[in-house]
């Protein structure tokens, strides 16, 4: 793994290298680079995740021209992917180093323990939602149980922002949740559930369920399984395969269906 | 792209116990009998559903696991915090 790292530094393959890096006992990011290879000794491997992607597309943002290689996942290869679609880096910019995965219904194999099924208390289970449970299995409740069950996770939100910041495919310059004709910002507590439809309806055609927004929740809110029945939804009705797909999603392009040959388009459609 | 939108959004509503609230139809300036039609069948199933559960606040929205004394019947004619807001669909 070092070797690789070593190797790709050292041809040129790419210019900085993003992974990880034990620090207090804590695993960071952080940027290995040509200048400093005697510090790929620190460069660890371990079940942390972070959207190491989210950070190579801001620093690609500032200096287009660098390559920037990152110790990823299915995860990071299938928002790799969105961002490309979504012409937020172009291809080949990012490279990837694959170690192993975690278990998503877009790719079966392997484990990644932060992803681990948790056991929750009796309350949640009777009012709320178990954040373990499929999108089927929510389809046994009835419409007054859903509601009820989504509002006493949604009235749970401390509108941290941190399911958006984390998010590796959350990009937009301006973010509708900070915009008070759609939701009202700055109090506490946010409007629900309209803060949380934005939030899933913008995750159409775009969330790669990595999963790091549930992770990053301080509430435990199921976010995942919201935007697994979204792109379950997108799947269903337009044939997109979010994260796999380098066609434009559906929501991009005006018109019924989606053309395979898209046009470059204007972000703000 | 409307169409698009509202057939996603009509499938994502329910998921959160909002189904049936939502509509979607082109009736031109031409068409009354359609427009009554629609509005009058439209008017009647949502009705039928009963008050937007959207229409009471979040707090309220706790009464209805009963975790406090029930609210009084709400009126879905607004969101009952003092905002302008008006229910949609009550
Ligand atoms: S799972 Fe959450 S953090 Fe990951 S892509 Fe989807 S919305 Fe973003
Ligand atoms: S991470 Fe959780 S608490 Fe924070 S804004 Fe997102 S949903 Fe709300």
């Amino acid at each position: 793994m070092k070797d690789k790292v070593r190797d790709w530094l050292e041809t040129g393959k790419v210019d900085l290298f993003l992974g990880y890096k034990q620090v207090d006992g804590h695993p960071l990011p952080h940027a290995f680079s040509k200048e400093n290879l005697a510090e790929l000794g620190e460069l660890i491997v371990s079940p942390a995740r972070y959207a190491l992607e989210k950070l190579a597309t801001e620093i690609l943002a500032i200096k287009p021209a660098l390559k920037i290689g990152i110790l990823g996942r299915d995860c990071n290869q299938r928002a790799v992917n969105v961002l490309t679609v979504h012409q937020q880096i172009s291809p080949g910019q990012i490279q990837i180093l694959e170690v192993n995965c975690c278990p998503s219904p877009l790719r079966k194999h392997a484990a990644c323990s932060t992803l681990q099924p948790q056991t929750y208390g009796a309350v949640k289970l009777e009012l709320g939602v178990d954040n373990n449970m499929s999108v089927a299995q929510m389809d046994q409740f009835d419409q007054e149980s859903l509601y009820s069950r989504w509002m006493y996770e949604f009235q749970k939100c401390l509108k941290c922002y941190g399911c958006r910041d984390i998010c590796p495919v959350c990009f937009c310059k301006e973010c509708s949740l900070e915009n008070n004709d759609l939701v009202a910002t700055g109090g506490l507590p946010p409007e629900v559930p309209l803060f949380h439809l934005i939030r899933a309806v913008h995750m159409a055609g775009r969330c790669v369920d990595c999963g790091l927004c549930e992770e990053a929740c301080p509430v435990d809110i199921p976010l995942r399984l919201l935007y697994r029945k979204v792109n379950g939804i997108v799947k269903d009705l337009f044939g997109y395969e979010t994260g796999g797909s380098h066609e434009q999603p559906p929501f991009s392009l005006l018109g019924e269906s989606t053309p395979p040959e898209a046009e470059p388009h204007s972000k703000a459609v | 792209m409307t169409k698009k939108r509202m057939t996603f959004l009509k499938e994502l509503l329910p998921f959160i116990g909002l189904g049936g609230r939502l509509r979607l139809e082109w009736i031109s300036s031409a068409e009354a009998q359609k427009f009554v039609k629609v509005v009058t069948e439209f008017t009647e199933q949502i009705r039928n559903l009963g008050p937007n559960p959207l229409a009471k606040t979040y707090g309220d929205s706790l009464d209805s696991l009963d975790l406090a004394p029930a609210p009084s019947e709400a009126t879905g004619s607004g969101c009952g915090c003092g905002c302008s807001k008006a229910a949609a669909g009550a």
